[in-house]
């Protein structure tokens, strides 16, 4: 009866997301430009911290190693649309790239727990950026101009809502189903869960794999935007950063923190717009205060203020 | 996961020369043993002994140095915990290690899931549910497992082994801390469990548990195989009496702290007369009540200690003894009632000032701190004393407890149980309290350390040292305490001084659990 319950939750949720993104859809041609670009980024910043937070949150792997697949999905995408492919397999060609960077590394990172492993993907990160901008053949510092014409803002706002619908179909299933329940009690003792046979390794991998490939869309989806690449932005810490902002703000392990911590560092970004030096500034304050007064973010603040509302109207 | 091909004439596991060095540290050396199918083999020794380690090899968790190990006839030795775990190698911690943020019925699916990833739901939640009902965890499994106190934690380790469906399964000191009741029923469950798996390794410090379930026995000490063969025939020898058993089953008392409680009284706050008006105790209850959110788990204590008294708690498992011990030491608040130290009432006061108002506390599970050496351990508690005090001091617990003075440089946790709860006692008494409590030191010890431990906390009480402890070895805490209380189900059932409580019918029968 409970798994009854449960399912028609989940069908009742899955109703209304669909109703959601059909609306913003179709809404969308009524948007005004200024609306769409901001809608836009809100929706790719949503999708990169959906990624990291089932890294992070889920699985207890703090990857600072974000702009590495950001970076790949850009250049890959635009050197494929270069070649004359079509956006749809210039996105599959990105997404693997990220996938298959992620293979490539990852006996590599997972030999190192905890903090060993948060500092080696920042060394991936640093190491491809710096890469990239002495490889010539990929433009070097300069980096690359995408030929083909790029969609319009709202072309790239329904991209952008498409990749979000997607990252979310993709978290449902990873952190409902029984994947999620090997994938936490890895990330609350690896050794014990070997003990009783799960295998860490390939469910580390397989949550690793899973964001990548989502963050190699989001930064694919990034490129097409810009029309060009280059390593100093694509590959760049800020995108790092951001994220952890994000998932940070918006409350870690919590479904809720990517809509929440997205809306707020965007709508922060935008009011500080013409003063960049206090814009970090002020982001690193909040960033101070909401660890140590809300350590779950404002969605656990969300949570919280809700249970204490329908306590008092109970009572 | 029971289909292999099983050849009966096969051992279920053999292990032969097995080795795990650490630097010259030989914990395991050389160690072989044969496990029979339907065996089950039970290993003891004195604490820091090797026992863990060799779980650890047997398991996976741990490469050994030198050796190999068969199970079911196929070479496992280079194989991952977790390809030990699928072939049927089940295991608990000594310490609990639960999956800490998921519930507890997600603790055992995570065993289900990873063997078999396309179960259907309902097969593995009964199953679950089936092995919970066993284990006496069946209340709990919604709860987050670090929500459940110790003892329930050690239910869970078994219960999560379970759910993988083992062949062969090691226990690692499932027993410690339980009440006779309490073991019976392990008993049974290990028996019950006996008769399902081919074989189990306990590795156990409470002998009852060692006599009625294990055929045969292997004690180990210094890493090195002692003696093996059958139960009764093993723990009659000399030798194992004297390594492991100590006073309770060899008769002589030695007493190694004897000689060092001469200087014990400097650690030991001077009881000024100042300090110590006529008729105030030192500490004081009055109508306790204290609970964990709707739980209500102490409804009504009242409690006297004064100064210089050994006052003893006891009490089943449950019963709200560890409770008691928190709200006393400040890091419980209690919901209702007076908690009196020299006469104030100092309900809301946090761990740190009642610290600073000399009670100190020996907690459960010792809570050493890992990246600090033995003697940080001991300095940290130290707190303001100047550094002439401080090294006066850290020289009496030395004195107190020479193995600690040998190990100083060493980390906190890489130390044996017993030394451990060494360590937690000297740390303790580098505050120099007036008061001290103790709470169930000798839980998952060697009888041979239990019986080193208690003849220290004997100086200690003859130098003067006023201590509550509480305690689930009825013997020692009535041969160490002037007045014995007896909890149950929240309240004290029963008090007085240990001569009249030792024969009160009622202590049995509480104990014994037929209370109810």
């Amino acid at each position: 009866m409970a798994a009854d319950a449960s399912a028609q939750r989940v069908a009742a949720l899955a109703a209304g997301l669909l109703i959601v993104f059909l609306a913003l859809a179709l809404l969308s041609g009524w948007f005004s430009d200024y609306a769409l670009e901001l809608g836009g980024r809100v929706l790719l910043l949503m999708t990169l911290a959906e990624a990291w937070n089932l890294l992070a949150g889920y699985g207890g792997l703090v990857s600072l190693g974000t702009a590495s697949f950001v970076g790949v999905g850009a250049y890959v995408l635009v050197g494929v649309m270069n070649r004359g492919a079509g956006l749809p397999l210039a996105c599959l060609a990105a997404g693997l790239a990220a996938a298959a960077l992620a293979l490539l590394v990852s006996r590599a990172v997972f030999r190192l727990r905890g903090l060993y492993f948060t500092v080696g993907t920042l060394a991936l990160s640093e190491a491809l950026r710096l890469f990239m901008i002495n490889f010539q053949p990929l433009g070097g510092a300069t980096g690359l101009f995408l030929s083909p014409d790029v969609p319009g803002l709202r072309g790239l706002f329904l991209l952008a809502l498409g990749l979000f619908a997607a990252a979310t179909i993709l978290m449902e299933l990873a952190t409902r189903s029984r994947f999620s329940i090997l994938l936490r009690a890895v990330r609350d003792d690896e050794d014990a869960a070997a003990q009783i046979g799960v295998r860490p390794f390939r469910i580390k991998l397989l949550a690793f794999v899973f964001a990548s490939v989502l963050m190699g869309l989001g930064g694919a989806l990034q490129g097409l935007k810009l029309g060009a690449v280059e390593p100093y932005g694509m590959f760049g810490l800020q995108w790092t950063v951001n994220v952890l902002a994000i998932v940070i703000i918006g409350g870690q392990g919590l479904r809720l923190a990517a809509l929440l911590g997205s809306v707020f560092v965007v709508t922060l970004g935008e009011l500080l717009a013409s003063y960049p030096a206090l814009h970090l500034a002020i982001t690193g304050l909040i960033l101070i205060i909401v660890i140590r007064f809300a350590p779950q973010g404002l969605a656990g603040l969300t949570i919280r203020l809700a249970r204490r509302l329908r306590r008092s109207t109970r009572a | 996961m029971n289909g292999a091909p099983q050849d009966a004439a096969v051992p279920l596991l053999v292990a032969s020369g097995l080795s795990k060095h650490y630097g010259g540290v030989r914990a395991i050396d050389e160690v072989s043993l044969t496990l029979p199918r339907g065996t089950v083999l039970g290993v003891i020794g004195p604490n820091g002994a090797g026992k863990s380690t060799l779980i650890g090899l047997l398991g996976g968790a741990l490469r050994p140095t030198a050796g190999r190990i068969q199970f079911d006839g196929v070479d496992v030795t280079g194989e991952p915990a977790a390809e030990r775990a699928r072939r049927g190698i089940g295991r608990t911690y000594q310490i609990p290690r639960p999956f800490l943020d998921m519930t507890v019925r997600e603790n055992l699916l995570a065993a289900q899931y990873s063997l078999e990833p396309f179960i259907g739901r309902q097969r593995a939640l009964d199953a679950c549910d089936g092995i919970l009902e066993r284990t006496g965890l069946a209340d709990a499994a919604n709860l987050a497992a670090r929500a459940l106190p110790l003892l329930r934690r050690k239910r869970l380790e078994v219960a999560r082994a379970l759910a993988l469906k083992p062949r062969l399964l090691l226990l690692d000191e499932v027993g410690a801390g339980l009440v006779d009741s309490e073991v019976g029923d392990l008993i049974a469950l290990i028996r019950a469990l006996a008769r399902e798996v081919q074989g189990l390794i306990i590795i156990e410090h409470v002998l009852r548990i060692v006599r009625e379930c294990c055929g045969e026995l292997l004690v180990v000490n210094f890493g090195r195989k002692l003696a093996e063969g059958h139960t009764a025939a093993v723990l009659a020898s000399e030798q194992v009496a004297a390594v492991y058993l100590g006073t309770a089953h060899a008769g002589a008392i030695p007493s190694p702290q004897a000689a060092a409680a001469t200087g014990l009284a400097g650690l030991v706050q001077a009881n000024a007369p100042q300090a110590e008006p006529a008729g105030v105790p030192l500490l004081e209850l009055r109508d306790l009540h204290a609970g964990y959110g709707l739980a209500r788990v102490l409804t009504g204590i009242d409690l006297v200690v004064r100064t210089g008294q050994a006052v003893a708690i006891l009490g089943t498992n449950g019963a709200g003894k560890t409770t008691l011990a928190s709200v006393i030491s400040g890091l419980i608040r209690p919901s209702a009632g007076e908690l009196r130290i020299d006469g104030v009432n100092r309900v809301g006061a946090g761990p740190h000032q009642i610290a600073r108002l000399g009670i100190s506390q020996c907690m459960e599970g010792r809570r050493i701190f890992a990246p600090l050496s033995v003697a940080e351990n001991l300095l940290l508690a130290a707190g303001r004393a100047s550094k002439a005090e401080r090294s006066r001091r850290l020289d009496l617990v030395y004195g107190v407890f020479p193995v600690l003075r040998e190990r100083r440089a060493q980390g906190g946790t890489s130390m044996s149980g017993g030394q451990q709860q060494m360590l937690a006692i000297g740390r303790a008494l580098m505050s120099r309290p007036r008061l001290i409590i103790f709470d169930e030191i000798s839980l998952g010890l060697a009888p041979v350390v239990m019986d080193q431990l208690y003849a220290a906390l004997a100086a200690l009480r003859a130098a003067g040292l006023t201590m509550l402890i509480v305690e689930q070895d009825v013997q020692r805490a009535l041969d160490l305490a002037d007045e014995v209380h007896v909890m149950e189900h929240g309240r004290i059932a029963l008090s007085g001084t240990a001569t009249q409580i030792r024969d009160n019918p009622v202590l049995r029968h509480l104990y014994i659990g037929t209370a109810d």
